[in-house]
């Protein structure tokens, strides 16, 4: 019922928004419904390759370039590293985001590329500061569902996923708690999360 | 550490040792009072100060020592105990035991429910622990689950959050994992709601006291175990990872709560 919210609809409440010319609200429905269009499209991909009957690394290789496609890992990866991102040198900005991107990827494929069956629904949209969080229902077998928001930017032009949050938590800045405290303990040097990031996608099997 | 009760089962909360609830909250609030002379002064630098004041951990010190010692103590004790028991006993039946547990807490819930004002929140609690205490044989099975009535969180901490109580700083405490000065009380009053506590010696109730607290604490750890393992494999500083989940999870689940305006009737009614 959930995910009934076609682009019909979105199209016909555009025309009616726009009838009555109002301006802000037809940004809002537009974005919004933009916003689940995005996430269900995304999700229903990255669904098909995690149910597929195929093995580990070619689900991996499948997902990568959706990902890239997808996601805005840039984006993410200036605000994991918080205040750092503006002490880091050019060369160590360059080296972080390579590294960063590898270790999104390993993150997300460890934790999807198991599963078997999963079901989601796309629930309602609604504003987070400039960026829209989509409110989704994640089924697995055998295990209870999982709210997760999924919070979409357009900054960068297309819509793109900049956070996701899992029964409350925002990866994102779980994340950025982590390196900066990491940084932070390591004489707030740089280098040591760009040595420690190395080891772990070294260490990564 | 507060055992499973289910609808969390996301978060990276370890379930560290076991202990007599009394002894636990005597411990708690040793711990708290232990506090007082050990904060961390806050820094000049203005990024550095939003980075402290996010992270919200004056006692950073002292709860890194004790994370160190419950990580320590988790990973020879609690978790082969928790690897041993997955392997032993099957999901099906270890479902069961984490169902038990959940609904021999559901007072805990209920009562709080009604702290926290929300009184179709405390009914649902009611009719669960009723439903499962008869049909699902004393909650061996979630019949109110099928019912409509699903399982909710509760607990005094978050019924302090939605009567605007702030957190205070956090806090890991040795053997009961994260808090913070107002979750850190709320479990004591917790354990305080909870009948088990008051069960008279004798008639193996006492017995059945520990069997039912040690049962919930190994079933938590088995619930959470990989979730743990990943934290501690993946981040570079699992003590600041698991501060801000914490401290963002209890955030949310208040303003879930104070969002929660659901109605009387069972899902199935409402859905149809």
């Amino acid at each position: 019922m959930q995910t009934s919210f076609t682009r019909r609809h979105a199209l016909g409440l555009l025309t009616i928004a726009g009838a009555l010319s109002v301006t802000a609200p037809v940004h809002a429905v537009d974005s919004g419904a933009q916003a689940r269009t995005f996430v269900h499209d995304f999700g229903n991909k990255l669904v098909a390759i995690v149910n597929n009957d195929i093995s580990l690394p070619q689900k991996k290789q499948q997902i990568e370039p959706l990902l890239e496609q997808n996601v805005d890992v840039d984006a993410i990866g200036r605000y994991c590293i918080g205040r750092y991102w503006r002490i880091a040198t050019p060369e160590q900005q360059t080296h972080y985001l390579q590294l960063f991107h590898q270790v999104l990827v390993n993150a997300i494929t460890d934790k999807i590329g198991d599963y078997r069956g999963v079901s989601f629904t796309v629930g309602p949209a609604t504003p987070s500061g400039e960026d829209i969080a989509v409110s989704t229902v994640i089924n697995r077998p055998g295990q209870p569902a999982a709210n997760t928001e999924w919070v979409i930017s357009s900054s960068s032009g297309a819509p793109k996923v900049v956070d996701v949050v899992g029964e409350g938590a925002s990866l994102r800045l779980t994340q950025r708690q982590d390196y900066s405290s990491y940084i932070a303990r390591n004489g707030g040097n740089v280098d040591a999360l760009l040595h420690a990031l190395t080891k772990q996608l070294a260490n990564h099997h | 550490m507060r055992a499973e009760t289910g609808s969390n089962s996301s978060s990276p909360r370890p379930s560290p040792l076991s202990c007599r609830p009394a002894l636990r909250v005597a411990g708690a609030f040793l711990g708290l009072l232990a506090l007082a002379g050990c904060a961390t002064p806050p820094p000049k630098d203005p990024d550095a100060l939003a980075e402290y004041n996010e992270a919200n951990d004056r006692y950073e010190k002292l709860n890194r020592k004790a994370f160190a010692i419950t990580m320590w103590a988790n990973k020879y004790t609690l978790r082969p105990v928790a690897k041993a028991y997955i392997w032993a006993v099957p999901r099906p039946l270890r479902n069961s035991f984490g169902n038990l547990y959940q609904t021999m807490n559901e007072p805990v819930v209920f009562f709080n429910d009604v702290g926290a004002g929300k009184s179709r929140r405390a009914g649902d609690a009611f009719v669960r622990w009723c439903i499962n205490m008869t049909a699902g044989l004393g909650g061996l099975i979630d019949v109110a689950a099928y019912a409509g009535y699903k399982h909710h969180d509760n607990d005094a901490g978050l019924t302090m959050a939605t009567w605007g109580v702030p957190s205070g700083p956090y806090l890991f405490l040795p053997a009961l994992g994260p808090s913070s000065f107002r979750d850190g009380i709320g479990y004591g009053i917790d354990v305080g709601l909870a009948p088990w506590n008051y069960v008279p010696r004798g008639y193996g109730l006492v017995t059945f006291n520990w069997a039912y607290s040690i049962m919930g604490t190994i079933n938590g750890m088995a619930t959470n175990v990989d979730a743990l393992d990943q934290v501690l494999k993946d981040s570079l500083d699992p003590y600041a990872t698991i501060r801000s989940a914490y401290q963002q999870q209890r955030k949310a689940q208040a303003a879930a709560i104070k969002a929660d305006h659901r109605a009387t009737v069972p899902d199935w009614y409402s859905n149809r």
